[in-house]
C-alpha cells in the first residue's frame, strides 16, 4: 500500500463531498426555479407555466412553494450565496432592499418591442409604484392587486335586528352594531386585533392621517388624524363586545369569526376564496362589505383622502434574480407573466385579482363554481380609492421595531401617545439613516 | 530536540487515521469553528444587507447593555433555567427510580414516558398551545381557573417551562436509568444489613453511584435550556402582549437577526449567550469535584 500524505487525505475527502451536491438535470431542457409564498396559488402558478412551456418546449419550470414565514429569510440567504430562484414573487416591503442591492433584473424595457408605454397602459399607477426601485425602474412584472373588506355574519346581524352594513356605514355604525350584537346574542362584535395591513392603517388613512408622508421620509403616527385612529383602534379592546389582545394571541380573529363567536372582522381579499371552501357550514351566514369609514375624518394638507374612505392595497409582482444563470429565459417567462392571456389564466384560477387592468374580473370565474354568492363586487369597487400599502426602503428595519411598541401599548406597558411618539420617531431614524447611508 | 521517527508501517496507520478523521474535521471546520469565528467578527460589524458588513467597533455591545429589553430575555433565559432545570432532574430521577423497581408493564411505563422525545417539537408546542389556551383550553377547564397562561406576563415563561420538563424528563429519566441499572445490588444488601433505611439508602449508595450520569444530564439540559428557542417560536408570536416577558436570547437573537435583518446586533447578543454557557458550564466542571464520584 503506498503511503498517502495528509493533506491528499484531506483533498480526496473534500472532492468526495463536493461531488455529492454536484447532481443536475441532463435533458438538453432549459430548467427554471420559480419560488412563490402561498400554496392555495400554486395551481395556478402551474396553469401559467404551463401555458408558457406548451409554446417553448424547450423549458421547463418547477414551482416550489416556501412558506411566508421561511420565505425572507430563505431568500436572502439564497441571494448572499448568489443561488437565488430564476423566477420569485417578490413583495412590496421587500422590493426595494432587494432592488437597491442589486439583486433583482431589471425589466424596465422587458416590453418595448411589443408597445412603448405598456406598462402604463395595462397597469395601474399602484401596481407600478410596488414594482418600481427607488431610482424609477420597474423590478418585476405587477402580478396581481387585493384590497381589505368587513366580512361579517348575516345571522347575528338578524338575531341582534341590525341592517347589514352598507356603503354609508362608518365606525360609529360599527361601534353601535357591536354594542347590539353582543347584548343580544353574547358574540362578539367587530374584532379588533393588532395588525397593519387587517388593522390599523387602514383607519389612519380613513381619518386623513397617513403612516408615512408623500415622499415617504417621515411617518405620521402620532399626527392628528393618526393619532386620533390608532386611539380608537386600539381602544376598541377595551369594550366589552371586543375581545383583548391575550384572546387574539391564542385565538385569531379569523378562528373566531368562523367559528361563529364574532360578528365581524378585516379580512384580505386574498383570503376570502379559502374562506369559503374551508367553512361550508357558514354558506348562507356571511358576506364582505365595504370597509366602514372614519364619522369626521381630520383636514389636513397631508390628507390624502377628505371623505373618510380609504382601503390599504398591496400587489405582488413577479421578480427576476439579476445574476441568475439563465437570465434570459427567465426574463422571456416573466415577460409572459405580464401579458393579457396568462394574468387572465391567473385570474380565472382564483389564486388573485389580475393586476393587468381590464382582466381583474376574471377573478370572479373562480367563484362560480360555487353556491354560494357573496357581494364580490364592493372590493372591486374599493379599488377607486385605495391606497398604496405604506412602506419605503427601510421598511424591513423599521416593521419590526413599530410591531414591538404597539404591542406594549396593547399590553399596557406603554401610554398610547408616548407609544406613538416612539413609533414615529423608530421610522424617522431608521429612515434617515438608510437614506445617508446609500 | 527530539526528532518524531516511526516506522514505515506506523506512518500509514497514521496517514489513515487522519483520513478516518477528515470528515469530521472538516464538518466541524466548516460548519462550527469557521461560523463561530464570523460570529465574533460580525458582531462588530454592522449589516447593510446581504452579507455586506461594516466594521463599527464595540457600538453593537453597547446598544445591547442599554437595552432593557436585553437584560430581560437574559433574565427570563435564567429563570426559565431555574425553572426547568432543578425540577426537570429531580422528576426525572424520580421517573428512573420508579422505572428501576418491580412493577407491572415496566417496558411499557418506560414506552410511555420516552414517547414525548419522538414527537415532533413543533406539535408538541401546538398541542400545548391549545392546552393553555385561557379560552377554551383543558388545562384551566380542570383547574377550574381562568389563567391566560401564554399572554399573562407572570406565567407566561412557566407555562413553556412546563412543556420543556414534559418533553425532556423520558429522555432524562432513560439515562439515569442506564446508571441506576449499573449499581451493583450487594451495595444495597450490604447496606440493610448494617440497618440503614431508604432514604439513607438513597443518599449514601443512589445518589454518589450515579452522580456521573446526573452531571451529564445536568450538564446537558442546562446548556439546552440556556439556548431555548423553538418551544417560545411555536407557543407564542409578536403579537403577544407578554412577548417581551417572555422571549429569551435566542428568541431575541433570532428576532434581531432574521426579522429585523440587525445581524450584527443578532451576532453580539449569541456571543453573550455562548460567553453565559461557558461560565455556567466552567462552574459546573469545578463544582463536580465537590460532589460527583467517579470511583467507588
Amino acid at each position: 500500500m503506498r503511503k498517502i500524505p495528509r493533506i491528499t487525505a484531506l483533498v480526496l475527502t473534500a472532492a468526495l463531498l463536493l461531488a455529492l451536491c454536484g447532481c443536475g438535470a441532463s435533458d438538453g431542457k432549459t430548467h427554471l426555479k420559480f419560488q412563490i409564498w402561498d400554496t392555495a396559488q400554486k395551481p395556478g402558478m402551474e396553469a401559467m407555466c404551463a401555458a408558457y412551456t406548451a409554446q417553448h418546449p424547450d423549458v421547463v419550470i418547477d414551482v416550489q412553494v416556501v412558506s411566508w414565514s421561511e420565505y425572507w429569510t430563505k431568500l436572502e440567504a439564497a441571494a448572499e450565496s448568489n443561488t437565488m430562484p430564476d423566477i420569485f414573487w417578490m413583495h412590496t416591503n421587500q422590493l426595494l432592499y432587494y432592488a437597491d442591492f442589486g439583486m433583482l433584473a431589471d425589466v424596465t424595457d422587458l416590453y418595448d418591442d411589443v408597445e412603448s408605454g405598456y406598462y402604463q397602459n395595462h397597469f395601474s399607477e399602484i401596481s407600478l409604484n410596488n414594482a418600481s426601485g427607488s431610482d424609477g425602474r420597474y423590478y418585476g412584472v405587477p402580478k396581481d392587486k387585493d384590497n381589505n373588506v368587513l366580512v361579517y355574519n348575516k345571522e347575528m346581524f338578524d338575531q341582534a335586528g341590525v341592517a347589514y352594513p352598507d356603503d354609508d356605514w362608518s365606525w360609529d355604525d360599527m361601534v353601535d352594531a357591536s354594542q347590539k350584537i353582543y347584548d343580544a346574542t353574547g358574540n362578539y362584535g367587530y374584532l379588533a386585533y393588532s395588525d397593519e395591513q387587517l388593522g390599523y392603517w387602514a383607519y389612519v388613512y380613513q381619518n386623513g392621517g397617513y403612516i408615512l408622508n408623500a415622499d415617504r421620509t417621515a411617518a405620521g403616527y402620532n399626527e392628528p388624524g393618526g393619532k386620533e385612529a390608532m386611539e380608537f383602534y386600539i381602544g376598541m379592546q377595551q369594550e366589552d363586545w371586543c375581545p383583548d389582545q391575550t384572546f387574539f394571541t391564542q385565538n385569531g380573529a379569523g378562528a373566531t369569526f368562523w367559528s361563529e363567536k364574532g360578528a365581524m372582522f378585516m379580512e384580505g381579499s386574498w383570503s376570502l376564496l379559502g374562506a369559503l371552501q374551508n367553512n361550508p357550514h357558514m354558506d348562507g351566514k356571511w358576506d364582505i362589505a365595504k370597509l366602514p369609514k372614519a364619522p369626521n375624518p381630520v383636514d389636513t394638507p397631508e390628507s390624502l383622502d377628505k371623505d373618510g374612505r380609504a382601503c390599504i392595497s398591496n400587489g405582488l409582482c413577479y421578480s427576476a434574480a439579476a445574476h441568475g444563470k439563465k437570465l434570459d429565459v427567465a426574463l422571456d417567462v416573466i415577460k409572459y407573466f405580464g401579458t393579457e392571456e396568462a394574468q387572465l389564466i391567473q385570474g380565472e384560477s382564483g389564486a388573485a385579482i389580475p393586476a393587468y387592468l381590464g382582466t381583474e374580473e376574471s377573478w370572479r370565474v373562480a367563484w362560480e363554481q360555487y353556491d354560494y354568492k357573496i357581494n364580490l363586487d364592493c372590493i372591486f369597487e374599493q379599488f377607486d380609492y385605495a391606497i398604496q400599502i405604506p412602506y419605503n426602503s427601510a421598511s424591513p428595519r423599521w416593521k419590526s421595531q413599530v410591531m414591538d411598541v404597539v404591542t406594549q401599548i396593547y399590553a399596557g406597558n406603554q401610554e398610547i401617545d408616548s407609544g406613538l411618539d416612539k413609533m414615529t420617531e423608530i421610522v424617522n431614524t431608521e429612515t434617515a439613516k438608510k437614506l445617508a447611508g446609500n | 530536540m527530539k526528532t518524531r521517527k516511526l516506522s514505515a508501517a506506523a506512518r500509514r496507520e497514521e496517514n489513515w487515521g487522519w483520513i478516518m478523521v477528515a470528515p469530521t474535521i472538516i464538518g466541524l471546520f466548516v460548519l462550527n469553528i469557521w461560523p463561530f469565528i464570523q460570529t465574533i467578527y460580525t458582531s462588530f460589524c454592522e449589516h447593510l444587507g446581504f452579507g455586506h458588513y461594516r466594521f463599527i467597533g464595540i457600538q453593537n455591545y453597547t446598544d445591547m447593555f442599554s437595552n432593557t429589553e436585553f437584560w430581560k430575555a437574559t433574565w427570563n433565559t435564567v429563570w426559565f433555567c431555574v425553572l426547568t432545570v432543578p425540577v426537570g432532574m429531580i422528576l426525572a430521577l424520580f421517573v428512573a427510580m420508579l422505572l428501576n423497581t418491580k412493577v407491572k408493564f415496566k417496558g411499557g411505563f418506560r414506552t410511555i414516558f420516552f414517547l414525548p422525545l419522538v414527537c415532533a417539537p413543533a406539535a408538541v408546542a401546538m398541542v400545548w398551545q391549545w392546552i393553555f389556551n385561557g379560552e377554551y383550553g383543558i388545562l384551566n377547564q380542570i383547574l377550574g381557573t381562568n389563567i391566560q397562561w401564554i399572554t399573562n406576563p407572570s406565567t407566561a415563561v412557566l407555562a413553556v417551562a412546563i412543556v420543556s420538563v414534559w418533553s425532556s424528563v423520558g429522555y432524562d429519566a432513560v439515562l439515569l436509568l442506564a446508571g441506576l441499572q449499573n449499581i451493583p445490588k450487594t451495595l444495597y444488601e450490604a447496606n440493610s444489613i448494617d440497618g440503614a433505611g431508604k432514604i439513607r439508602q438513597f443518599f449514601t449508595i443512589t445518589v454518589p453511584m450515579i452522580s456521573p450520569s446526573l452531571f451529564s444530564v445536568l450538564i446537558m439540559r442546562l446548556m439546552a435550556s440556556m439556548k431555548v428557542y423553538d418551544l417560545i417560536y411555536m407557543m407564542s408570536d409578536e403579537t403577544n402582549p407578554a412577548m417581551a416577558d417572555m422571549q429569551s436570547l435566542m428568541y431575541l437573537f433570532y428576532r434581531s437577526s432574521f426579522v429585523a435583518g440587525d445581524r450584527g446586533y443578532g451576532s453580539a447578543i449569541v456571543i453573550w449567550t455562548v460567553s453565559l454557557i461557558l461560565l455556567v458550564t466552567l462552574v459546573q466542571f469545578w463544582g463536580q469535584k465537590k460532589w460527583v464520584t467517579y470511583d467507588i
